[in-house]
């Protein structure tokens, strides 16, 4: 009774939408409370206009080996689709949930309520700040091109 | 008078005995000061002050505990397997195991010793002997695995090894068992003509780690039991204790009893080692197996080697000596400023303890009552710094506190025993549950001691414990030294039995633990680096299985088109690259061990079904909510192509 109890805090305290957002169309109700409180070691990223295909190109390596087991492009798998993830997520969203897992599963509304859905949380893969930001030039560069 | 009241006057004459004997026995009984377990409670949450790595005993491996609360964190395999870890299962780690004998899953472990830089320990590595097939092993702190094992030739009972010098130049390797050299088929009584002791000096390549036997002494027929390098001023030397100098074949326990005194022999390793070097000397031919694990491959290796170098007495003159001490010596320990070398005759009345400077005095005066098969024996009062008189009975083992103190082990009376190094009066006593052997002070063989506690390594419990049958537990006691009276604190229990121990301070060690194995760094030839490259290939009757885990599913986990009769290899790569997530590989019906595969490593198990059907693998190591879903299952056929088929990723 006592988990139970607990549980429901839980389920209260983090509202969620039926769809966590995880389609860039349907803007989840947290989503719509920005500007959202940035979680995580990694505060501001640049983005530049076009994409450093050499970056993308490092990161998909790293894409493969660190993520690919959990993560596909279009389909949802035992963590969402990131083929278009940086058209619902901010860049630093997307860095410091490689970079800072634990503080991202601890802290963000978006990511509690994703924890709820798929029951898993995602590991620390000890990638360091230059590949997550490789990683991130990959994704931006798949959602690019998915359009 | 009744009998009973007779009885009971007996039983309370007989107690004040040994009350009057023991001197103090403040700490024992249960007679504890109040605040014993405050001193020792680690809260839930909080670390522990010291490691304390202890050996095995028949175990074979390393146990790991935390000081002052005497938990147990790990036990390391060493010499023996060990299928909770896949340790001698695995492909990757059978190589380790083998030896001269070919493969051998079980060895006695006697004495740890940590590696040290100028004299302190120094948190690298920690060397184990092997003492049934005569090996050392070193094993690595930063990881907490066993990385090399050296087999010793010409050697039986590895027992007074492997003992480091100052900066780890060497470790050594003194038969307990003499033997004929080269092994050859004679008549046991022909012992004192035949057999001969083999002390080998291994050294150690200072970034590394790796080993190498260097050289061998060949010595009398004797049993070589403990060492103690020196330090300081003595640093360039090697202290060994050695019984049996009757050379009886037969009957040990009164037949080499019979001398009033044993040797210690003195070894000037740097001056043997230089003239090895120079090719003094010759090659014997030998054969022993020398086994590299590889970080990189995560791979162990298997080499037989074949020859050594062999010294005797006239190729070193000058540079090893025996100094005679009383009597059936164990110990042979060094203090902290290296002059004093105290010895632990198990039959002697006292403790003797040399002095290293009137040791070389000795040498140079020529003060030398015989010699033994070109071995100069000295004149004992001439090495003697004093003796230490009534300390109790059997004296084994010393160790030293770095406050002008040392801390003798006695198994007859059970007891460790304070005496001061500037008088050699006994200043505290203190009994043991029960029958000690060895005793370790953190860094108490080293020139700096972090004398805070000395622990004692028991041989019997009895009735300390809750019985479980007729095996029970062996156990450590920690005692406080902080004070003037030792204070006993805390019983725990060891596994095995727990022979010796090395200790030091915890962050030594705990800042350079690692966490994982890099992903990208893992040169192993069957790894799977990622997902998509998955795969099973076949090689005649071999199943190459390229697997990879991640919480929590195995790819691929669908596989069919093996066959009975097949041998699947079984590769399975941990892609996590977060701390304190192993995954496990279990298949039905294996006949060695699951796969326990840390993050980022790689590791194999051989499967051969045996009949057709489709048989479940999963993770045997809990990973996360999903856990339970991590299973697979491969199809096994009678015949068929074996054309392989698996869920591509």
């Amino acid at each position: 009774m006592k988990y139970f109890m607990l549980l429901f805090t839980a389920l209260w305290l983090v509202a969620c939408s039926g769809n966590n957002g995880e389609s860039a169309e349907n803007k989840s109700f947290m989503e719509a409370q920005q500007p959202k409180k940035t979680y995580g070691k990694i505060q501001h990223v640049d983005i530049g206009e076009g994409i450093d295909g050499t970056m993308s190109k490092a990161g998909k390596e790293i894409f493969d080996m660190k993520c690919n087991a959990c993560h596909k492009y279009d389909e949802r798998y035992v963590g969402p689709a990131l083929g278009k993830v940086t058209q619902r997520r901010t860049p630093e969203y997307v860095m410091n949930m490689i970079l800072d897992t634990e503080t991202m599963i601890e802290n963000d509304d978006t990511v509690k309520c994703l924890m709820q859905e798929f029951l898993m949380k995602m590991p620390n893969q000890s990638v360091d700040e230059k590949d997550a930001r490789n990683v991130l030039e990959h994704l931006r560069d798949h959602a690019k091109s998915a359009q | 008078m009744s009998t009973q009241t007779l009885l009971r006057l007996m039983v309370l004459a007989v107690s004040a005995l040994i009350m009057s004997c023991s001197g103090n026995n403040e700490a024992g009984g249960g007679a504890l000061s109040g605040d014993a377990a405050s001193r020792v409670y680690v809260a839930p949450g909080e670390k522990d002050e010291f490691y304390n790595f202890v050996s095995g005993g028949f175990s074979g491996q390393l146990a790991v505990y935390g000081l002052p609360s005497g938990r147990l964190f790990r036990v390391i395999p060493v010499f023996s397997v060990d299928p909770e870890k896949g340790w001698g299962y695995t492909e990757e780690t059978k190589p380790m195991l083998m030896t001269s004998h070919g493969f051998v899953p079980w060895d006695d472990a006697h004495h740890p010793d940590m590696s040290q830089t100028g004299g302190v320990a120094d948190g690298k590595w920690v060397f184990i002997n092997g003492n049934n097939t005569p090996r050392i092993a070193r094993i690595d702190l930063t990881d907490f695995r066993t990385k090399e094992i050296i087999e010793i030739p010409n050697a039986a009972g590895n027992h007074s090894s492997p003992f480091s010098t100052e900066n780890s130049e060497y470790v050594v390797a003194g038969t307990r068992f003499s033997v004929p050299i080269p092994q050859e088929d004679v008549s046991i009584q022909q012992y004192s003509e035949k057999f001969k002791g083999a002390l080998s000096f291994v050294k150690v390549d200072p970034k590394s780690g790796n080993m190498n036997l260097d050289f061998q002494l060949l010595v009398p027929g004797f049993d070589y039991d403990l060492a103690r390098a020196g330090k300081g001023p003595s640093k360039d030397w090697m202290f060994m204790s050695c019984y049996n100098s009757e050379q009886a074949n037969t009957m040990k326990e009164i037949n080499a009893s019979q001398n009033d005194k044993d040797f210690i022999v003195a070894i000037n390793w740097k001056k043997c080692a230089e003239l090895a070097a120079a090719g003094k000397g010759s090659m014997m031919n030998v054969d022993y197996a020398h086994n590299v694990y590889n970080d990189e491959t995560h791979s162990a290796s298997h080499t037989m080697k074949k020859q050594v170098r062999v010294l005797t007495a006239d190729d070193i003159k000058g540079a090893l000596f025996y100094m005679p001490t009383p009597k059936s010596p164990h110990g042979c320990d060094v203090d902290p400023s290296g002059e004093l070398i105290v010895g632990g005759g198990k039959l002697a009345t006292v403790i003797p303890v040399m002095s290293f400077s009137k040791m070389l005095k000795a040498i140079e005066g020529g003060k030398v009552d015989k010699m033994i098969a070109g071995i100069p024996v000295l004149n004992y009062k001439e090495c003697l710094a004093g003796e230490v008189q009534r300390p109790g009975l059997g004296p084994l083992h010393t160790e030293f506190d770095g406050k002008g103190f040392a801390y003798t082990s006695f198994f007859v009376s059970s007891e460790i025993v304070k005496w001061s190094l500037k008088d050699f009066k006994v200043v505290d006593r203190v009994p043991t549950y029960y029958s000690i052997g060895h005793l370790c002070i953190p860094g108490g063989n080293s020139t700096k001691p972090w004398g805070k506690y000395v622990i004692a390594y028991n041989k019997i419990t009895k009735d300390r414990y809750l019985p479980t049958g007729p095996e029970l537990t062996q156990s450590a006691q920690l005692f406080d030294i902080s004070g003037d009276k030792m204070k006993l604190l805390l019983d725990f229990p060891t596994i095995g039995e727990p022979h010796y121990a090395v200790a030091c301070p915890a962050d030594m060690i705990m800042k350079n633990s690692k966490k994982m194995y890099q992903i990208t760094e893992n040169k192993h030839p069957y790894a799977t680096h990622k997902e998509a490259d998955t795969r099973v290939e076949r090689k005649g009757n071999e199943v190459h299985v390229y697997m990879t885990s991640i919480r929590s599913h195995f790819a691929p986990d669908n596989i069919e088109g093996v066959k009975v009769g097949d041998k699947v290899y079984w590769h399975v790569t941990n892609l996590e690259q977060d701390w304190d997530v192993p995954h496990g590989f279990a298949v039905i019906g294996a006949n060695n061990s699951e796969a326990l595969i840390m993050p980022g490593e790689t590791c194999t198990i051989v499967w051969e079904p045996k009949k057709a059907g489709v048989y479940p693998f999963y993770c045997s190591d809990f990973c996360s909510a999903l856990h339970q879903e991590m299973q697979g299952y491969v199809r096994v056929s009678n015949g068929g192509s074996g054309q392989l088929t698996w869920n591509k990723r």
